[in-house]
């Protein structure tokens, strides 16, 4: 999947991230190089405080203050106005966080619609494609259901669902899971691989090793560089199976990959 | 651009919703300050509007004299206490009115002279009821119409009365009370006529002519010892082109007779009904700044609110960025959240205003003004509110890092 003809989605190259200044300066990214293609899954994996989320934050056009360069689709946003990161972020970007983030006052139609308002839609079609959405996860019934009614992974898919509604061509994920139980762990993740069965770029945050079987490609980091980046084959043997896996089961690393890639280093 | 603002007052509309209480009490700031502005201005614009009526009625072609010299300026002449005016002779004599009937283009002149003091008749009438010293050309002047009788005559013999309709019904029971006697200062005088109700007590005699009597001026000089005390001299001209030349003419007998001294004043047009209506304006300039304060007070109710409202609000904040929202988006949100509830307390303070104002009316002679300047006002006033007091908050909604938003837990 890397060699793809198409041009990289992601390019960041030599990216920092420095907090604080003076005796408390500290790069929470020291030099990241890193090219994502279209349609890759990949996971990122490491320990706290190696700058996984902020990497994402980054990704997300949360945080625009870097050193070094993001390109994304070709165009470096260092240029781009605060109002034109906002309307990547409408238009291109669809966030899934560990706590949801659903807007507690809002019943979950309203929250999964919530990204069309920026996009300038009316009120009966933005109604109509949020309901649209929820169908697909299943969540069809629950839709004047306030957030605090659902469960943690029926909140995760309304928030999932809000995250696509716009069909954003990136999904930023972090920690998906990290507030559910293996069972709905595994519902969700069987959620994002479908989207990137259908061609999504998905960038995960994790720290359950077991998800990775999900992703393409797994990159961990370190003290805010990156540790190893391996690629998986294409995934293959998801399709025939489709319920939780064995928690036992170790993730399949492609150990060949992994070597070469080292070996390139 | 039209459906994101659709969107925003959707966004307000569920939030002001979702904490209703708090809403209500932040709109009553706003309320009861544009209520009071609402009805003062409803009220003044009502007394300023008899007065400006009245001249209207007239015809344009009647001058006033009065006596002092005219005060520069409206609130110099209202914070001068009255009372000293009162117990000085009135600079106006018996001279002046013989003099200026003499002079050309005069059609009628008509001296007034107000006194205090006891009238009676089968009962005690109130000790301030006015007295009315005139000639029967006031009549003419000043549209009097009567209900029953006849005005004043020079030649009728004996002491003759005329009484306001009111004033009748307190000394006798009854607005018919021609033929009888009524005391006015310990002398008799026969009533000969009784006015029609007018509910004018604010007028340019000064005079609420539904509760005086008026009598003679040979008569009523007699009550006060043959002095004169003349508080306004009312003149017609012929016609409204002459009024001018008349009004120079007789200024320039006056100081003639007053050694070049302009110890007078000659009023014409709306410069009559100014001293009244500009106490009015006056007045409801100070209570208007009152209300102004309230209104400011509203406005701080406004911006407290909305900052809690921010400050509740900031994951969700962070999450609408996240999203796709612009900074623009934010302060949009919150300035219309912030004009909501300044409009909503602006239409009902002007509503409210109004239903003050008919209320506190029933106890006055004068119906509140309806008119579009005092609507508009009351929607200004509210929309200044809103985006002067809402500003700061949104901006501070705006201006929120969206990653340390999101980290904030609700």
């Amino acid at each position: 999947m890397a060699d793809t003809k198409t041009p990289p989605v992601i390019v960041l190259k030599q990216l920092k991230k420095r907090f604080g200044i003076g005796d408390a300066e500290h790069y929470a990214l020291d030099g990241i190089n890193l090219t994502i293609q279209k349609g890759e899954f990949i996971a990122i994996m490491g320990p706290s405080g190696c700058g996984k989320t902020t990497l994402l934050n980054v990704l997300g056009l949360l945080d625009s203050h870097i050193e070094g360069d993001y390109e994304l689709d070709g165009k470096s946003i260092a240029y781009l106005s605060a109002k034109r990161q906002a309307r990547i972020r409408s238009q291109q970007i669809g966030f899934v966080f560990q706590s949801f983030n659903l807007v507690s006052r809002l019943n979950v139609i309203d929250n999964v619609a919530l990204p069309l308002i920026y996009k300038g839609m009316a009120q009966l079609a933005r109604q109509k494609k949020a309901s649209a959405m929820l169908k697909s996860f299943h969540l069809g019934e629950r839709e004047f259901y306030m957030p605090n009614q659902l469960s943690g992974g029926q909140t995760q898919r309304v928030a999932i669902a809000r995250a696509l509604v716009n069909d954003p061509a990136i999904i930023l994920a972090d920690e998906p899971t990290g507030n559910l139980d293996s069972r709905a762990s595994h519902i969700i993740m069987e959620e994002l691989s479908d989207l990137h069965k259908h061609g999504n770029t998905i960038i995960m945050v994790t720290h359950n090793p077991d998800l990775t079987t999900y992703a393409s490609r797994v990159i961990t980091m370190l003290d805010g560089q990156i540790d190893t980046d391996t690629f998986r084959l294409p995934t293959q043997q998801k399709t025939d199976s489709k319920k939780p896996l064995n928690i036992e089961s170790k993730p399949k690393i492609d150990v060949k990959a992994a070597i070469k890639k080292k070996l390139k280093q | 651009m039209k459906i994101l603002f659709a969107n925003h007052i959707h966004i307000a509309r569920q939030s002001i919703a979702s904490s209703r209480m708090r809403s209500i009490l932040t709109m009553l700031g706003v309320t009861i300050g544009v209520a009071s502005i609402t009805t003062i201005l409803a009220l003044s614009a009502g007394a300023n509007k008899i007065v400006v009526d009245q001249i209207n009625s007239l015809g344009g072609n009647i001058a006033v004299i009065r006596p002092g010299a005219s005060t520069e300026g409206t609130l110099s002449g209202i914070a001068e206490l009255p009372i000293g005016q009162q117990y000085t002779a009135s600079t106006l004599s018996n001279v002046d009115i013989t003099a200026i009937e003499n002079i050309e283009h005069v059609q009628a002149v008509a001296p007034l002279m107000i006194l205090g003091g006891s009238v009676s008749g089968d009962s005690e009438g109130s000790p301030r009821t006015p007295i009315v010293v005139t000639t029967p050309n006031l009549q003419q002047i000043s549209n009097l119409e009567l209900s029953d009788g006849q005005f004043l005559d020079p030649d009728l013999k004996g002491a003759t009365a005329v009484i306001g309709p009111q004033l009748s019904i307190d000394l006798y029971g009854t607005d018919q009370s021609i033929g009888k006697t009524v005391t006015v200062k310990g002398q008799p005088f026969t009533i000969i006529g009784i006015l029609k109700r007018t509910n004018m007590p604010i007028n340019y005699n000064m005079v609420d002519f539904d509760n005086t009597v008026i009598v003679d001026l040979e008569d009523g000089r007699a009550l006060i010892q043959g002095a004169s005390q003349i508080q306004q001299i009312n003149v017609q001209s012929e016609s409204v082109e002459y009024l001018g030349t008349m009004i120079t003419d007789i200024n320039k007998t006056l100081l003639k007779n007053h050694f070049g001294q302009a110890d007078f004043t000659i009023l014409s047009g709306a410069e009559i009904a100014q001293p009244t209506s500009s106490m009015f304006t006056a007045l409801a300039g100070v209570s208007v700044a009152i209300a102004a304060i309230s209104l400011v007070v509203g406005g701080i109710g406004i911006m407290n609110i909305m900052l809690v409202s921010v400050a509740e609000r900031t994951r969700e904040i962070g999450i609408r960025k996240a999203l796709g929202a612009t900074n623009g988006d934010i302060i949009s949100q919150f300035l219309i959240e912030s004009l909501a509830l300044s409009i909503g307390g602006g239409i009902t303070g002007y509503i409210a205003g109004y239903i003050l104002a008919f209320v506190i009316s029933t106890f006055l002679t004068f119906d509140p003004l309806f008119n579009w300047e005092i609507a508009g006002t009351a929607l200004v006033v509210s929309l200044v509110i809103g985006t002067l007091f809402g500003l700061y908050p949104a901006i501070r909604a705006a201006r929120k890092d969206p990653i340390s938003a999101l980290r904030q837990y609700d």
